[in-house]
Protein backbone atom coordinates (compact mmCIF):
# COMPACT_ATOMS: atom_id res chain seq x y z
CA UNK A 1 0.00 0.00 0.00
CA UNK A 2 1.28 3.39 -1.04
CA UNK A 3 2.30 5.69 1.85
CA UNK A 4 -0.13 8.21 3.41
CA UNK A 5 1.06 11.40 2.83
CA UNK A 6 -1.97 12.99 4.63
CA UNK A 7 -5.15 11.49 6.13
CA UNK A 8 -8.35 13.48 8.21
CA UNK A 9 -10.77 11.34 9.88
CA UNK A 10 -14.36 12.84 10.50
CA UNK A 11 -12.56 16.42 10.48
CA UNK A 12 -15.62 18.44 11.54
CA UNK A 13 -15.43 22.67 11.34
CA UNK A 14 -19.18 24.29 11.44
CA UNK A 15 -19.57 27.93 11.44
CA UNK A 16 -22.95 29.97 12.31
CA UNK A 17 -25.64 29.20 10.13
CA UNK A 18 -23.83 25.76 9.28
CA UNK A 19 -21.64 26.02 7.21
CA UNK A 20 -18.43 24.38 7.34
CA UNK A 21 -17.24 21.03 7.03
CA UNK A 22 -18.44 18.18 8.40
CA UNK A 23 -16.87 14.58 9.28
CA UNK A 24 -15.02 14.72 6.61
CA UNK A 25 -12.17 10.94 5.90
CA UNK A 26 -9.60 11.66 3.38
CA UNK A 27 -6.45 10.42 2.36
CA UNK A 28 -3.76 11.53 0.15
CA UNK A 29 -1.40 8.32 -0.76
CA UNK A 30 2.34 9.23 -2.26
CA UNK A 31 2.18 9.87 -6.09
CA UNK A 32 -1.36 10.51 -6.37
CA UNK A 33 -3.15 13.37 -7.04
CA UNK A 34 -6.24 13.27 -5.43
CA UNK A 35 -9.24 15.98 -6.68
CA UNK A 36 -11.96 17.42 -4.67
CA UNK A 37 -14.77 19.01 -6.88
CA UNK A 38 -17.89 20.46 -5.67
CA UNK A 39 -19.91 23.43 -6.33
CA UNK A 40 -18.86 27.04 -5.10
CA UNK A 41 -19.03 26.92 -1.56
CA UNK A 42 -19.35 23.64 -0.91
CA UNK A 43 -16.43 23.94 1.67
CA UNK A 44 -13.40 22.45 -0.42
CA UNK A 45 -11.08 25.64 0.48
CA UNK A 46 -12.40 25.40 4.27
CA UNK A 47 -11.38 21.76 4.06
CA UNK A 48 -8.22 23.04 2.54
CA UNK A 49 -7.78 25.45 5.22
CA UNK A 50 -8.11 22.85 8.27
CA UNK A 51 -5.75 20.99 6.31
CA UNK A 52 -2.73 23.21 6.62
CA UNK A 53 -3.77 24.66 10.33
CA UNK A 54 -5.54 27.73 8.44
CA UNK A 55 -8.02 26.98 11.08
CA UNK A 56 -8.77 24.67 14.05
CA UNK A 57 -10.94 22.21 13.64
CA UNK A 58 -13.98 21.14 15.78
CA UNK A 59 -13.54 17.75 16.48
CA UNK A 60 -11.47 15.40 14.47
CA UNK A 61 -7.91 14.43 13.40
CA UNK A 62 -5.60 15.63 10.16
CA UNK A 63 -2.32 13.70 9.75
CA UNK A 64 0.51 14.93 7.70
CA UNK A 65 2.74 12.09 7.34
CA UNK A 66 3.15 10.15 10.29
CA UNK A 67 2.54 13.82 12.34
CA UNK A 68 -0.49 14.90 13.96
CA UNK A 69 -1.17 18.13 12.96
CA UNK A 70 -0.77 20.14 16.03
CA UNK A 71 2.64 18.05 16.31
CA UNK A 72 4.00 18.86 12.88
CA UNK A 73 7.40 20.40 13.44
CA UNK A 74 9.34 22.32 10.73
CA UNK A 75 10.93 19.34 9.39
CA UNK A 76 7.20 18.48 8.16
CA UNK A 77 6.18 21.96 6.96
CA UNK A 78 9.43 22.26 5.06
CA UNK A 79 8.46 19.07 3.09
CA UNK A 80 4.44 20.45 2.63
CA UNK A 81 3.67 22.95 -0.32
CA UNK A 82 0.39 24.95 -0.82
CA UNK A 83 -1.32 27.81 -2.55
CA UNK A 84 -5.09 28.63 -0.75
CA UNK A 85 -5.88 31.52 -1.62
CA UNK A 86 -4.12 34.73 -2.98
CA UNK A 87 -0.69 33.60 -4.34
CA UNK A 88 2.61 34.63 -2.25
CA UNK A 89 3.63 37.67 -4.01
CA UNK A 90 3.92 40.80 -2.92
CA UNK A 91 3.62 43.56 -5.62
CA UNK A 92 6.63 45.52 -5.00
CA UNK A 93 9.02 42.09 -5.51
CA UNK A 94 9.84 40.63 -9.00
CA UNK A 95 8.88 37.47 -10.00
CA UNK A 96 12.27 35.93 -9.10
CA UNK A 97 12.21 37.93 -5.69
CA UNK A 98 9.01 36.41 -5.01
CA UNK A 99 10.10 32.77 -5.24
CA UNK A 100 13.22 33.33 -3.44
CA UNK A 101 11.41 34.48 -0.56
CA UNK A 102 8.63 31.88 -0.98
CA UNK A 103 12.33 29.35 -1.22
CA UNK A 104 13.12 31.24 2.15
CA UNK A 105 10.49 30.76 4.04
CA UNK A 106 10.12 27.04 3.24
CA UNK A 107 13.63 26.38 4.90
CA UNK A 108 15.48 25.43 1.70
CA UNK A 109 19.17 26.32 2.26
CA UNK A 110 20.59 29.35 0.81
CA UNK A 111 22.98 27.83 -1.73
CA UNK A 112 20.29 25.55 -3.47
CA UNK A 113 17.85 29.03 -3.96
CA UNK A 114 19.08 30.71 -7.36
CA UNK A 115 19.21 27.12 -9.15
CA UNK A 116 15.84 26.21 -7.73
CA UNK A 117 14.23 29.98 -8.65
CA UNK A 118 15.97 29.74 -12.43
CA UNK A 119 14.00 26.16 -12.57
CA UNK A 120 10.34 26.90 -11.04
CA UNK A 121 10.71 30.01 -13.59
CA UNK A 122 10.94 28.05 -16.67
CA UNK A 123 8.69 25.48 -15.59
CA UNK A 124 5.77 27.81 -15.06
CA UNK A 125 6.73 29.99 -18.70
CA UNK A 126 7.89 32.95 -16.44
CA UNK A 127 11.76 33.94 -17.03
CA UNK A 128 10.50 36.75 -19.22
CA UNK A 129 8.50 37.97 -15.69
CA UNK A 130 12.09 37.60 -13.47
CA UNK A 131 12.84 40.95 -13.26
CA UNK A 132 9.45 42.42 -13.31
CA UNK A 133 7.68 43.53 -10.84
CA UNK A 134 4.56 41.52 -9.67
CA UNK A 135 2.39 44.48 -9.42
CA UNK A 136 2.54 44.90 -12.62
CA UNK A 137 1.75 41.05 -13.69
CA UNK A 138 -1.48 39.70 -14.60
CA UNK A 139 -3.54 38.18 -12.33
CA UNK A 140 -2.90 34.95 -14.59
CA UNK A 141 0.48 35.44 -14.44
CA UNK A 142 0.42 35.82 -10.32
CA UNK A 143 -1.28 32.73 -10.37
CA UNK A 144 1.59 30.90 -11.90
CA UNK A 145 3.97 32.33 -9.68
CA UNK A 146 1.83 31.32 -6.57
CA UNK A 147 2.29 28.05 -8.20
CA UNK A 148 5.70 27.87 -9.04
CA UNK A 149 6.32 29.27 -5.15
CA UNK A 150 3.99 25.94 -3.86
CA UNK A 151 5.76 23.25 -6.43
CA UNK A 152 9.65 24.60 -6.61
CA UNK A 153 10.79 22.70 -3.54
CA UNK A 154 9.67 19.88 -4.62
CA UNK A 155 7.44 18.84 -1.53
CA UNK A 156 5.92 15.24 -0.63
CA UNK A 157 2.64 17.16 -0.18
CA UNK A 158 0.86 19.61 -2.41
CA UNK A 159 -2.14 21.31 -1.55
CA UNK A 160 -3.73 23.54 -3.80
CA UNK A 161 -6.91 25.28 -3.95
CA UNK A 162 -8.74 26.20 -7.43
CA UNK A 163 -4.54 26.18 -8.94
CA UNK A 164 -6.28 26.94 -12.14
CA UNK A 165 -8.14 30.22 -11.20
CA UNK A 166 -7.29 32.67 -14.24
CA UNK A 167 -4.87 30.46 -16.09
CA UNK A 168 -4.94 31.03 -19.64
CA UNK A 169 -5.50 27.60 -21.11
CA UNK A 170 -1.52 27.35 -21.77
CA UNK A 171 -0.90 27.80 -18.26
CA UNK A 172 -3.29 25.42 -17.50
CA UNK A 173 -1.62 22.57 -19.81
CA UNK A 174 1.65 23.94 -17.34
CA UNK A 175 -0.05 23.41 -13.93
CA UNK A 176 -1.49 20.49 -14.88
CA UNK A 177 2.31 19.12 -16.00
CA UNK A 178 3.72 20.28 -13.08
CA UNK A 179 1.50 18.68 -10.91
CA UNK A 180 1.92 15.33 -12.92
CA UNK A 181 5.95 15.38 -12.59
CA UNK A 182 5.70 15.91 -8.67
CA UNK A 183 3.26 13.06 -8.53
CA UNK A 184 5.49 10.73 -10.45
CA UNK A 185 8.64 11.91 -8.50
CA UNK A 186 6.21 10.37 -5.00
CA UNK A 187 4.52 13.52 -4.40
CA UNK A 188 1.17 13.06 -2.78
CA UNK A 189 -1.60 16.01 -4.09
CA UNK A 190 -4.69 17.37 -3.54
CA UNK A 191 -6.07 19.67 -5.55
CA UNK A 192 -9.58 21.19 -5.62
CA UNK A 193 -11.41 22.57 -8.88
CA UNK A 194 -14.53 23.61 -9.89
CA UNK A 195 -13.76 22.77 -13.53
CA UNK A 196 -14.41 18.69 -13.82
CA UNK A 197 -12.85 18.97 -17.35
CA UNK A 198 -9.31 19.91 -16.08
CA UNK A 199 -9.37 17.92 -12.92
CA UNK A 200 -10.67 14.72 -14.57
CA UNK A 201 -7.29 14.41 -16.98
CA UNK A 202 -5.10 14.79 -14.02
CA UNK A 203 -6.61 12.86 -11.15
CA UNK A 204 -6.17 9.54 -9.92
CA UNK A 205 -8.77 9.82 -7.74
CA UNK A 206 -12.08 12.22 -7.35
CA UNK A 207 -13.88 12.76 -4.15
CA UNK A 208 -17.07 15.20 -4.46
CA UNK A 209 -17.56 17.93 -1.90
CA UNK A 210 -21.26 19.22 -1.17
CA UNK A 211 -22.51 21.29 1.62
CA UNK A 212 -19.47 20.40 3.28
CA UNK A 213 -19.62 16.78 3.70
CA UNK A 214 -17.67 14.10 0.81
CA UNK A 215 -20.69 12.55 -1.12
CA UNK A 216 -18.72 10.06 -3.22
CA UNK A 217 -16.31 9.45 -6.00
CA UNK A 218 -16.18 9.80 -9.29
CA UNK A 219 -13.98 7.66 -11.94
CA UNK A 220 -11.84 9.35 -13.56
CA UNK A 221 -11.65 7.26 -16.61
CA UNK A 222 -15.52 7.31 -16.53
CA UNK A 223 -17.69 9.07 -19.76
CA UNK A 224 -19.85 11.70 -18.91
CA UNK A 225 -17.80 12.64 -15.77
CA UNK A 226 -19.92 15.97 -15.53
CA UNK A 227 -23.37 14.34 -15.56
CA UNK A 228 -22.15 11.62 -13.24
CA UNK A 229 -21.03 15.14 -10.60
CA UNK A 230 -24.52 16.72 -10.56
CA UNK A 231 -26.51 13.01 -10.35
CA UNK A 232 -24.34 12.67 -6.96
CA UNK A 233 -24.94 16.32 -6.03
CA UNK A 234 -28.67 16.25 -6.87
CA UNK A 235 -29.19 13.06 -4.91
CA UNK A 236 -27.35 14.64 -2.36
CA UNK A 237 -29.66 17.64 -2.03
CA UNK A 238 -32.57 15.45 -2.22
CA UNK A 239 -31.81 13.38 0.62
CA UNK A 240 -31.22 16.32 2.71
CA UNK A 241 -34.37 17.73 1.74
CA UNK A 242 -35.76 14.49 2.81
CA UNK A 243 -34.57 14.74 6.04
CA UNK A 244 -34.85 18.52 7.03
CA UNK A 245 -38.71 17.97 5.99
CA UNK A 246 -41.11 18.06 8.48
CA UNK A 247 -43.22 14.59 8.33
CA UNK A 248 -46.89 15.24 7.50
CA UNK A 249 -49.41 14.60 10.37
CA UNK A 250 -51.49 11.75 10.23
CA UNK B 1 20.55 33.61 14.75
CA UNK B 2 18.37 30.48 15.07
CA UNK B 3 17.75 29.77 11.03
CA UNK B 4 13.77 30.18 11.37
CA UNK B 5 14.22 33.97 12.59
CA UNK B 6 16.92 34.87 10.15
CA UNK B 7 14.95 33.63 7.26
CA UNK B 8 11.92 35.64 8.31
CA UNK B 9 14.44 38.91 9.15
CA UNK B 10 15.82 38.19 5.30
CA UNK B 11 12.65 38.16 3.90
CA UNK B 12 11.02 41.08 5.72
CA UNK B 13 13.95 43.44 5.07
CA UNK B 14 13.80 42.96 1.61
CA UNK B 15 9.98 43.87 1.27
CA UNK B 16 10.91 46.94 3.22
CA UNK B 17 13.59 47.82 1.19
CA UNK B 18 11.61 47.39 -1.97
CA UNK B 19 8.36 48.72 -0.80
CA UNK B 20 7.57 52.73 -2.06
CA UNK B 21 5.25 53.43 1.61
CA UNK B 22 8.60 52.62 3.40
CA UNK B 23 10.20 54.92 1.06
CA UNK B 24 7.53 57.53 1.45
CA UNK B 25 6.67 57.48 4.80
CA UNK B 26 11.17 57.82 5.24
CA UNK B 27 11.32 61.23 3.13
CA UNK B 28 8.01 62.52 4.86
CA UNK B 29 9.30 61.28 7.96
CA UNK B 30 12.64 62.98 7.63
CA UNK B 31 12.18 66.16 5.44
CA UNK B 32 8.20 66.30 6.84
CA UNK B 33 9.83 67.06 10.69
CA UNK B 34 13.05 68.81 9.18
CA UNK B 35 11.18 71.30 7.13
CA UNK B 36 8.27 72.08 9.55
CA UNK B 37 11.16 72.86 12.26
CA UNK B 38 13.00 75.10 10.20
CA UNK B 39 10.33 76.87 9.07
CA UNK B 40 8.93 76.98 12.73
CA UNK B 41 11.66 78.24 14.17
CA UNK B 42 12.68 80.50 11.36
CA UNK B 43 9.18 82.11 11.94
CA UNK B 44 9.50 82.37 15.42
CA UNK B 45 12.83 84.04 14.89
CA UNK B 46 11.32 87.04 12.74
CA UNK B 47 8.86 87.24 15.61
CA UNK B 48 5.62 85.74 14.28
CA UNK B 49 3.22 85.97 17.46
CA UNK B 50 1.01 82.74 16.44
CA UNK B 51 3.89 80.68 16.19
CA UNK B 52 5.57 81.74 19.29
CA UNK B 53 2.57 80.96 21.09
CA UNK B 54 2.66 77.23 19.66
CA UNK B 55 5.73 76.90 21.01
CA UNK B 56 4.91 77.62 24.58
CA UNK B 57 8.21 77.18 26.90
CA UNK B 58 10.38 77.25 23.61
CA UNK B 59 9.02 80.49 22.69
CA UNK B 60 11.83 82.49 24.85
CA UNK B 61 14.58 79.70 23.54
CA UNK B 62 17.11 80.36 21.02
CA UNK B 63 19.43 78.73 19.38
CA UNK B 64 19.89 74.92 18.93
CA UNK B 65 17.91 74.79 22.42
CA UNK B 66 14.53 75.86 20.29
CA UNK B 67 15.46 73.98 17.18
CA UNK B 68 15.79 70.70 19.28
CA UNK B 69 12.74 71.81 21.41
CA UNK B 70 10.65 72.90 18.34
CA UNK B 71 11.50 69.50 16.59
CA UNK B 72 11.03 67.00 19.97
CA UNK B 73 7.53 68.66 19.94
CA UNK B 74 6.79 67.84 16.01
CA UNK B 75 7.96 64.42 16.47
CA UNK B 76 6.30 63.34 19.44
CA UNK B 77 3.18 63.80 17.44
CA UNK B 78 4.05 63.16 13.52
CA UNK B 79 6.85 60.69 14.62
CA UNK B 80 4.45 58.64 16.05
CA UNK B 81 1.91 58.72 13.44
CA UNK B 82 4.24 58.74 10.34
CA UNK B 83 5.89 55.22 12.15
CA UNK B 84 2.27 53.71 13.48
CA UNK B 85 1.34 54.02 9.78
CA UNK B 86 4.12 52.03 8.25
CA UNK B 87 3.70 49.40 10.49
CA UNK B 88 0.15 48.81 10.42
CA UNK B 89 0.45 48.81 6.73
CA UNK B 90 3.69 46.16 7.68
CA UNK B 91 1.24 44.21 9.33
CA UNK B 92 -2.17 45.10 7.72
CA UNK B 93 -1.00 44.22 4.08
CA UNK B 94 -0.92 40.51 4.61
CA UNK B 95 -4.75 40.57 5.05
CA UNK B 96 -5.48 43.15 2.76
CA UNK B 97 -3.27 41.62 -0.13
CA UNK B 98 -4.42 38.16 0.71
CA UNK B 99 -0.22 37.21 1.17
CA UNK B 100 -1.29 35.57 4.84
CA UNK B 101 -2.47 32.74 3.65
CA UNK B 102 0.74 31.92 2.69
CA UNK B 103 2.53 32.28 6.09
CA UNK B 104 0.62 29.49 7.36
CA UNK B 105 1.69 25.79 6.62
CA UNK B 106 5.84 26.55 6.89
CA UNK B 107 8.60 25.74 8.64
CA UNK B 108 8.74 29.35 10.20
CA UNK B 109 6.13 30.14 12.49
CA UNK B 110 3.88 32.70 12.66
CA UNK B 111 5.47 34.06 15.84
CA UNK B 112 8.66 34.45 13.95
CA UNK B 113 7.35 36.39 11.04
CA UNK B 114 6.17 38.88 13.27
CA UNK B 115 8.90 39.04 15.06
CA UNK B 116 10.96 39.85 12.13
CA UNK B 117 8.23 42.23 11.31
CA UNK B 118 8.96 43.89 14.35
CA UNK B 119 12.75 43.68 14.25
CA UNK B 120 12.85 45.12 10.43
CA UNK B 121 10.60 48.22 11.69
CA UNK B 122 12.77 48.69 15.05
CA UNK B 123 15.89 49.17 12.58
CA UNK B 124 14.41 51.32 10.25
CA UNK B 125 13.15 53.54 12.90
CA UNK B 126 16.85 54.04 14.19
CA UNK B 127 17.57 54.57 10.58
CA UNK B 128 15.12 57.51 10.15
CA UNK B 129 16.24 58.45 13.74
CA UNK B 130 19.87 59.20 12.77
CA UNK B 131 18.60 60.56 9.08
CA UNK B 132 16.33 63.31 10.99
CA UNK B 133 19.00 64.19 13.25
CA UNK B 134 21.77 64.38 10.90
CA UNK B 135 19.13 66.58 8.67
CA UNK B 136 18.21 68.49 11.65
CA UNK B 137 21.66 69.18 12.79
CA UNK B 138 22.53 70.50 9.10
CA UNK B 139 19.58 72.83 9.15
CA UNK B 140 20.63 74.46 12.51
CA UNK B 141 24.06 74.83 10.75
CA UNK B 142 22.84 76.50 8.06
CA UNK B 143 20.63 78.39 9.88
CA UNK B 144 23.56 80.53 11.92
CA UNK B 145 23.33 78.44 15.18
CA UNK B 146 26.87 77.64 14.89
CA UNK B 147 28.67 74.71 15.70
CA UNK B 148 26.69 73.00 18.35
CA UNK B 149 27.94 72.70 21.75
CA UNK B 150 27.89 69.89 24.33
CA UNK B 151 24.25 71.01 25.56
CA UNK B 152 22.99 71.50 21.72
CA UNK B 153 24.47 67.62 20.95
CA UNK B 154 22.91 66.39 24.25
CA UNK B 155 19.69 67.78 23.01
CA UNK B 156 20.21 66.37 19.48
CA UNK B 157 21.10 62.77 21.42
CA UNK B 158 17.50 62.99 23.35
CA UNK B 159 15.76 63.87 19.79
CA UNK B 160 17.54 61.23 18.30
CA UNK B 161 16.16 58.83 21.69
CA UNK B 162 12.61 60.40 21.00
CA UNK B 163 12.23 59.68 17.43
CA UNK B 164 13.52 55.58 18.36
CA UNK B 165 11.02 55.71 21.32
CA UNK B 166 8.16 57.48 18.62
CA UNK B 167 9.01 54.37 16.73
CA UNK B 168 8.58 51.71 19.44
CA UNK B 169 5.50 53.57 20.97
CA UNK B 170 3.86 52.37 17.39
CA UNK B 171 4.01 48.97 18.23
CA UNK B 172 0.25 48.37 19.30
CA UNK B 173 -0.44 49.48 15.16
CA UNK B 174 0.82 45.59 14.75
CA UNK B 175 -1.38 44.25 17.43
CA UNK B 176 -4.80 46.34 16.45
CA UNK B 177 -3.79 45.78 12.25
CA UNK B 178 -3.85 41.54 13.61
CA UNK B 179 -7.39 41.85 15.33
CA UNK B 180 -8.77 43.99 12.98
CA UNK B 181 -7.21 42.26 9.72
CA UNK B 182 -6.11 44.96 7.77
CA UNK B 183 -4.34 48.47 7.72
CA UNK B 184 -7.11 50.75 9.01
CA UNK B 185 -7.44 49.10 12.66
CA UNK B 186 -3.65 49.86 13.10
CA UNK B 187 -3.57 53.69 11.94
CA UNK B 188 -6.62 54.14 13.97
CA UNK B 189 -4.83 53.09 17.19
CA UNK B 190 -1.94 55.07 16.13
CA UNK B 191 -3.98 58.18 15.81
CA UNK B 192 -6.07 57.46 18.78
CA UNK B 193 -2.18 57.08 20.70
CA UNK B 194 -1.58 60.79 19.50
CA UNK B 195 -4.68 62.36 20.39
CA UNK B 196 -4.60 60.14 24.02
CA UNK B 197 -0.70 61.17 24.50
CA UNK B 198 -1.94 64.80 23.95
CA UNK B 199 -4.27 65.18 26.31
CA UNK B 200 -2.38 63.60 29.21
CA UNK B 201 0.30 66.12 28.03
CA UNK B 202 -2.19 69.15 28.15
CA UNK B 203 -3.53 67.88 32.06
CA UNK B 204 -0.56 67.79 33.00
CA UNK B 205 0.05 64.16 33.71
CA UNK B 206 1.92 63.01 30.36
CA UNK B 207 4.88 62.08 32.57
CA UNK B 208 3.26 58.91 33.71
CA UNK B 209 1.42 58.36 30.53
CA UNK B 210 4.20 56.17 28.96
CA UNK B 211 3.45 57.35 25.23
CA UNK B 212 4.07 61.07 26.44
CA UNK B 213 6.78 60.30 28.54
CA UNK B 214 9.47 60.80 26.30
CA UNK B 215 8.41 63.63 24.30
CA UNK B 216 8.30 65.45 27.68
CA UNK B 217 11.77 64.19 28.48
CA UNK B 218 13.17 65.28 25.30
CA UNK B 219 11.52 68.53 25.95
CA UNK B 220 12.18 69.10 29.26
CA UNK B 221 14.61 66.34 30.61
CA UNK B 222 14.15 67.42 34.07
CA UNK B 223 10.76 66.70 34.44
CA UNK B 224 10.48 63.46 33.91
CA UNK B 225 12.24 60.34 35.93
CA UNK B 226 14.34 57.52 34.75
CA UNK B 227 11.18 55.43 36.13
CA UNK B 228 9.01 57.11 34.23
CA UNK B 229 10.91 57.33 30.82
CA UNK B 230 11.33 53.42 31.60
CA UNK B 231 7.70 52.83 31.54
CA UNK B 232 7.37 54.14 28.28
CA UNK B 233 9.52 50.64 27.02
CA UNK B 234 6.70 48.66 28.32
CA UNK B 235 4.12 49.50 25.67
CA UNK B 236 6.34 48.29 22.93
CA UNK B 237 7.24 45.20 24.94
CA UNK B 238 4.09 44.15 25.64
CA UNK B 239 2.44 44.93 22.80
CA UNK B 240 5.22 43.29 20.55
CA UNK B 241 4.47 40.10 22.80
CA UNK B 242 0.58 40.54 22.57
CA UNK B 243 1.04 40.75 18.35
CA UNK B 244 3.00 37.78 18.56
CA UNK B 245 0.93 36.22 19.99
CA UNK B 246 -2.03 36.66 18.14
CA UNK B 247 0.03 35.57 14.85
CA UNK B 248 0.66 32.51 16.47
CA UNK B 249 -3.27 31.81 17.73
CA UNK B 250 -4.26 33.13 14.03
CA UNK B 251 -6.69 31.68 12.22
CA UNK B 252 -8.20 32.41 8.79
CA UNK B 253 -12.27 32.50 9.58
CA UNK B 254 -12.68 35.88 9.12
Amino acid sequence: MSELRLQTRNLTRAFPGGAGVHGVDLDVTAGQIHALVGLNGAGKTTLMRLLLGMLRPDSGAVRLGGCALGEAGAATWARVGHLVGHPLAYPELDAESNLTVAARMRGVPRPRIPAMVARALAELDLEQYARVRTRVLSSGNRQRLGVAGALQHDPDLVVLDEPTNALDPAGVLLVREALLRRAHAGAGVLVSSHHLDEVARIAHRITVVNRGRTIGTLDPEGVEIERAFFALVHADDERRKGCTQPSRPR
Amino acid sequence: MHTAFAAALTVEVRKFAASRVVRTATVLVVLGIAVLTGSMTAAAEAGNEEILAQLGAFADAEGWDRLAGVAAQITGAGGLLGFGVVLAWAVGREFAEGTVSGLFALPVSRATVMAAKLTTFAVWTAGVAVALVTVLAVTGVVAGNGAPDAEAFAGLGRLLALVVFSGLLAAPAAWAATLGRGLLPGIATSIGTVVVAQVMVVSGTGAWFPVAAPSLWAMRPGDVSAVQLALALLVPLISGLLAMRAWSRLQLDR
